[in-house]
């Protein structure tokens, strides 16, 4: 994992504010987020630390964290948050980035056929539409 | 005002009866919805980042199609095409670049469908086309008392548990249902069916959502942890109105009765199926073959109890 210097930290703190348009800087750390996220139990990294590495511009640590992949929109977080933040549009920048960065975290042969046919079609659209490049 | 009825892909095929009975229950009601023509699907979420905005073209599509087809609002039942149709609007009217981007794509496309037979040009689509939930339909244009009325407390003596789950109430900035924390929308439809609306303290968590796709552990557990909550209270159903929350709770019961030893089933039901039945509709035009925890003896019971004069 590379090492980024200050100026290419502050870089992508600066691009991750810019393309999930939250003002992660506001964040002070209360921790609702995470209180309220019905699938922080299953990160790695809890929502308010995703938002602190964040404004650190720690890019490298969070494409590689398997949070942004627990994340189901349920904006729990965004309700909660007392500077208005929205930590899921801030996941889904970071996913947009691995994207970009690493290989795919999620295909078409990541589910089976079977699922495939028997889940609604909202639950396909919208998993594809989050999770896939 | 004429608003045009919009199911969407998951309610012609994985949620049939939550159309059926939508339909259904709008004829026992003495009223009409029009299903709009031609329809295409909402793309189920919305953009958050400000790169991938070509997810906005499904529902600016879809809405200036409604507004041509003369239409002055859309109507819908499924949560996600509720809150991407309506987030979209929101975004097209503030959002000028994103507004003129998708016009200027969605003007070309229209261009190039047919070249032996040229559609109308584009009109540009500025969000102007308001998108309701059935449920506001419901208490706005049918109204709660009347609902009330032609329902006579059929349905007293039933426990319901009501389920809202994620997409019909959050972001509450933008889609401006209810409030967030303390909806009452879907408890006051309820009560116009006279059925014993419980206090459920699971009502507005997130049922996995697509996790049960992707994660199937981590949504289960979310799901088992909103059940528990109403069998706790000693509910009779839980209700909801999304297809997808339909799913993750109802499907998965045989899942979570082998996870959690202690667990014990409890029927899902669409909030227009008890609409149906409370207006007399009999059980079996209520599509209960399609769930996985059988609702069949609670429903005949209670269609059983409901006074004569109401049933049709």
């Amino acid at each position: 994992m590379e090492i980024l210097s200050p100026i290419e930290r502050r870089e992508a703190a600066r691009r991750l504010t810019e393309l999930s348009k939250q003002n992660i800087a506001l964040c002070l750390q209360c921790g609702k987020c995470t209180s309220g996220c019905p699938f922080a139990v299953d990160m790695d990294l809890m929502p308010h630390q995703l938002v602190h590495l964040a404004q650190l511009g720690a890019i490298a640590e969070l494409i590689r964290c398997e949070s942004i992949w627990y994340c189901a929109t349920c904006f729990t977080c965004e309700s909660r948050c007392p500077v208005e933040i929205d930590i899921a549009a801030l996941a889904e920048a970071i996913r947009l980035i691995a994207h970009g960065e690493l290989d795919e975290r999620f295909g078409p042969d990541s589910i089976s056929d079977e699922v495939a046919r028997n889940a609604p079609q909202q639950a396909l659209v919208s998993l594809y539409r989050k999770f896939a490049k | 005002m004429k608003v045009g009825y919009y199911p969407g892909c998951t309610l012609k095929g994985k949620a049939k009866s939550l159309d059926e009975t939508t339909r259904h229950a709008v004829e026992l009601l003495g009223s009409s919805l029009t299903e709009i023509e031609d329809w295409t699907c909402c793309g189920a979420t919305t953009p958050l980042s400000e790169t991938r905005i070509a997810n906005l073209i499904a529902q600016t599509r879809l809405l200036a199609k409604t507004r041509d087809a003369g239409y002055d609002a859309i109507v819908t039942t499924c949560p996600f095409c509720f809150s991407t149709l309506r987030r979209a609007n929101l975004t097209l009217q503030n959002d000028e670049i994103k507004r003129k981007r998708m016009n200027t794509y969605l003007a070309e496309d229209r261009r190039l469908r047919d070249y032996e037979d040229p559609p109308p040009d584009w009109i540009d689509y500025e969000g102007e086309t308001p998108v309701l939930h059935m449920l506001e339909w419901f208490r706005d244009t049918i109204g709660f008392e009347y609902i009330a009325r032609s329902c006579g407390k059929s349905l007293s003596g039933l426990k319901v548990a009501p389920f809202y789950g994620c997409q019909l109430l959050r972001p509450a900035d933008e889609l401006a249902l209810c409030d967030p924390e303390d909806p009452h929308i879907f408890e006051d439809f309820l009560n116009a069916l006279g059925a014993d609306v419980l206090n459920f303290p699971a009502r507005i968590d997130c049922c996995g959502s697509y996790l049960s796709v992707a994660r199937p552990q981590a949504a289960l557990r979310a799901g088992h942890r909103i059940l528990e909550a109403a069998n706790k209270l000693g509910a009779d159903a839980v209700v909801v109105t999304c297809p997808l929350c339909f799913y993750n709770l109802d499907e998965f019961q045989p899942k979570m009765q082998e996870q959690y030893p202690e667990f014990h089933n409890i029927p899902i039901l669409y909030f227009t199926q008890l609409l149906a039945l409370a207006l007399g509709a009999s059980p079996d035009t209520l599509g209960l073959e399609s769930h996985t925890v059988d609702p069949t003896e609670l429903v005949r019971r209670v269609h059983e109890s409901i006074p004569r004069e109401v049933t049709a």
